[in-house]
Formats: C-alpha cells, structure tokens, sequence
C-alpha cells in the first residue's frame, strides 16, 4: 500500500520530531548547550527537513532529500540573505558532529539487514572494493591538489 | 534496489499499530548516541598520521553491533527487543535523520560560497577521479582471478547510482552484478569506518586538506560525513578551518550525487569495458575460462 502524500507529511514529521530529540540529546552530552537555548535552531531544522523531504519526493529530480535540505539552508545563510544572521545564530546552536551521531546509530541498526548478503561476497571482491575506495579517494585528492595548486588557491 | 521503490521504502515510518516496534526502535538509538556522546572524540598519533575515532564511529559500531543478525543472533534476549523490525524501521529513518546534518553543511556552506566558486575548476576536475578505482583496482582483481566480475567492481565506488545502471545493463545475477554489489555491499558495511579512519590518516601524505576534502565527497552522505570531521579534527584548524574543509567535503558530494551517474554511464563503463579487453589477456588467469565466475 503506498503511502499519499499527507500521510506522508504526517509520518515524516513525527520522525523528525523523534530525530530532533535525539539531536538535541547528542548536543546536550557534547557541548552542555541546554535543550531550550537549541530548540528554536531545532525547530527551523525540522521544518527545513519536512520541505527537504517533500522536495525529495516530489520533484522528479533523482536527487536524495540530503541535498534538498542543504540547497535551503544554503539559500537562507548566503551572505545576500535577509535572515542570514538569525538564522546562522539560531542553528548555531547545534554541533555540527551532534547531528552525526543519531544518523549513524540508525545506519548502524539498517546495516543488520544486509550482513546475510555480506556473506555471500567473496573476499576477493572486498579486497577489489577496499582497493576501489583507496582509488577513488586519491585519485579526486591528487587531481584536486594539481588543479588548485595550478589556480594558487593552496 | 534502486530508490524508485518509494512506498515500500517509507512503509516502515508509519507509526498506527506500530508503536512498540517504533519504541523499541528509537529507545535504542537514544542509547547509542548517549554512550557514543559519553565517550566523546578519542585522537591518538598512530605512525606518522592520526587515528580520529568520533561518536559518530561508535554509533555506527554499536548500530550494527546490536542488530538482529549480529549479536542478537546469539543473544536471544536482545533479539526480542532489536528484532528485524528495528532494522527495517532504521532504514528510513536513516534518510529523515540526515536532515540536521544537511541543514548544517548548507549554512556551513553559505559563508565559504565565494571560494568555492573560485575553486570550481577543481570541482569539475576531480570528479575525473573515480577513475582512479578503474586504474588501480581493475589490474588487482584481474590478477585475483576475477572475470567478468571485475568490470562492475572495479567501475567506481558503487554507491546507488552505479548499482542501479550495472544491474540494469548487466543483470543483478550477472558476473557483472555479481562484482558491483560486491563494492556496493563492502561500501555499505565497512564504508564509513574506512573512510572514518582514513580522513583522519590522509594529513600524513602531505597532500592539502582541501584536497582531501574534495576527495571525501563520492556520493554517500555517510561516508562523506565520516571522512571529513575525521580529517577536520585531525588538521584541527591548522592552515585551514574546520568549517570549510567540511563545506568543501559536502559541495564535493553534492557535485557527485549530481554528475556520478552520468560519469558511470558516460566515462566509467566505456573505459573499464575497454581497458577489460586489453588487460584481461596480460593480467587474468585462465582467460580461456573466461565468463566462468567463481
């Protein structure tokens, strides 16, 4: 049964208000900043992450609800933005790395589902895939480190 | 396997009849940040690098560790309150819980918007680099004894986007499925503690950090995440501030979320095909056996 749209919303939103709390609980243990000083910062978060989420759904783009919700806090915090001070201040609030943890605590759980299917690949191809992503990091580095060594910019 | 499943993907979110699995769930997860917020950033020098083990690393450990079919396949105890039903709910959940994180790198950002702009040569660039995986990894699984299967493991780092176009032109039961799913799975089990522990190390190699930052993006928000606070936290604002190694890390994401499957279509796979036809008779064993798998 596929879900429409309102429900959608509604689900959705209790799920971040649960995110929310966990966030808030991170960043209370790593920085002693109190829930009432974050929760304004919070609440634009969770309303910027329910039209993130719409976003993703909505547009028939193929780009995950993650980039939705940076292109609008990108769009709000741009140095021509009227409500970049506020907004910068009140978000500010929250550790960046507090809102690391609660993602990968469920990353974590989710993962539980494909450990069978882990067992069926071989170790030849976990090697092959290690030497992929050593590949694919240095190769973006160095040609990264050419071209902006080559601008001055490093 | 691909993200068009929609409804199925998001069915787990409902809560109406749910509500013990949704606790049980969400209980578990308060649990695992507080002990990983407790336990705080731990850096140590290791050779002539860092190891940066952040809470974020613990979470991801603990996660799995706690999972159904992990230790709760031995403990029975715990597999009747972190069923499967915890970890098919954690699915989802994982997408919603990204919103904080990406309403952060979108004000972090915001105030480097300048800069990136003028580094935009090299964000278009080093998109070229996945095919460092094809130059590096394609002659290692050759060498291996893999077929067919090195095509679809060694073409990039196999996030969704690739998964989605080897197994749509090759079939998932292929020997080319058989190898993207293979970096596809690794990517998704070990990823983010390799890339964790790698962006702390990669100061050592003496390229810059905002080299390395561009590199930590290849498309999964994860691990993009976990390299650069990694390596943030081990450059510790020397030379270049915390903030934009980690706006650099995420523009570079975005770009690859945006151009990876193009890069698979357009330039990974004729490449590796190609480069398969002329190493596969140097490199591979027992060519005449060839398409055989293992």
């Amino acid at each position: 049964m596929s879900m429409s749209t309102p429900e959608f919303s509604v689900e959705s939103l209790k799920m971040l208000l649960v995110v929310a709390f966990l966030t808030l609980t991170a960043n209370f243990i790593a920085t002693g900043t109190g829930f009432v000083a974050a929760l304004p910062g919070m609440a634009l978060i969770v309303v910027l992450g329910l039209v993130a989420l719409l976003m993703g759904r909505l547009i028939p783009l193929d780009l995950p609800a993650f980039a939705y919700a940076m292109v609008l806090a990108f769009a709000l915090a741009l140095p021509f933005s009227p409500v970049q001070a506020p907004f910068l201040a009140a978000v500010g609030e929250i550790d960046f790395l507090a809102t690391t943890t609660p993602i990968l605590a469920y990353a974590g759980l989710s993962i539980g589902l494909q450990t069978g299917k882990m067992k069926e690949v071989s170790w030849k191809l976990v090697l092959v895939a290690v030497f992929v992503f050593f590949g694919t990091f240095f190769g973006s580095a160095l040609i990264s480190q050419a071209v902006l060594s080559a601008q001055g910019i490093i | 396997m691909t993200n068009d499943t929609t409804s199925d993907r998001w069915a787990p979110i409902r809560t109406a009849g749910r509500l013990s699995a949704h606790l049980r769930t969400h209980l578990t997860v308060l649990l695992i940040v507080v002990v990983a917020e407790l336990i705080g950033t731990i850096t140590f020098p290791l050779g002539p690098g860092q190891v940066v083990l952040l809470p974020l690393l613990y979470a991801v450990v603990l996660g799995l560790v706690l999972s159904y079919s992990v230790l709760g396949s031995v403990i029975e105890p715990l597999r009747s309150v972190v069923d499967e039903d915890v970890s098919r709910i954690a699915s989802p959940l994982l997408v919603i819980a990204l919103m904080p994180l990406g309403v952060k790198y979108g004000t972090l950002v915001a105030p480097s918007f300048y800069d990136l702009v003028a580094a935009g040569p090299a964000f278009v660039l080093q998109e070229f680099g996945n095919l460092g995986t094809i130059l590096i990894a394609l002659p290692l699984a050759l060498l291996l004894g893999l077929k067919r299967e090195s095509i679809g493991a060694a073409v990039s780092i196999a996030r969704e986007p690739t998964l989605g176009v080897i197994t749509d032109k090759y079939g998932i039961e292929s020997p080319e499925g058989r190898g993207v799913l293979g970096t596809y799975m690794t990517g998704t089990v070990l990823g983010t503690v390799f890339f964790g522990l790698l962006g702390g190390f990669a100061p050592a190699t003496g390229l810059h950090p905002l080299a390395l930052s561009m590199a930590c993006g290849m498309g999964s928000a994860s691990m993009m995440t976990a390299c650069s606070t990694s390596l943030a936290a081990a450059v510790g604002g020397a030379g270049v501030a915390e903030d934009q190694i980690l706006s650099f890390a995420a523009t570079s994401n975005l770009l690859t979320g945006i151009t990876g499957l193009y890069m698979v279509i357009l330039v990974g796979l004729p490449v590796i095909t190609r480069l398969y036809a002329v190493l596969a008779p140097v490199f591979g064993r027992d060519t005449a056996a060839a398409d055989g798998g293992e």
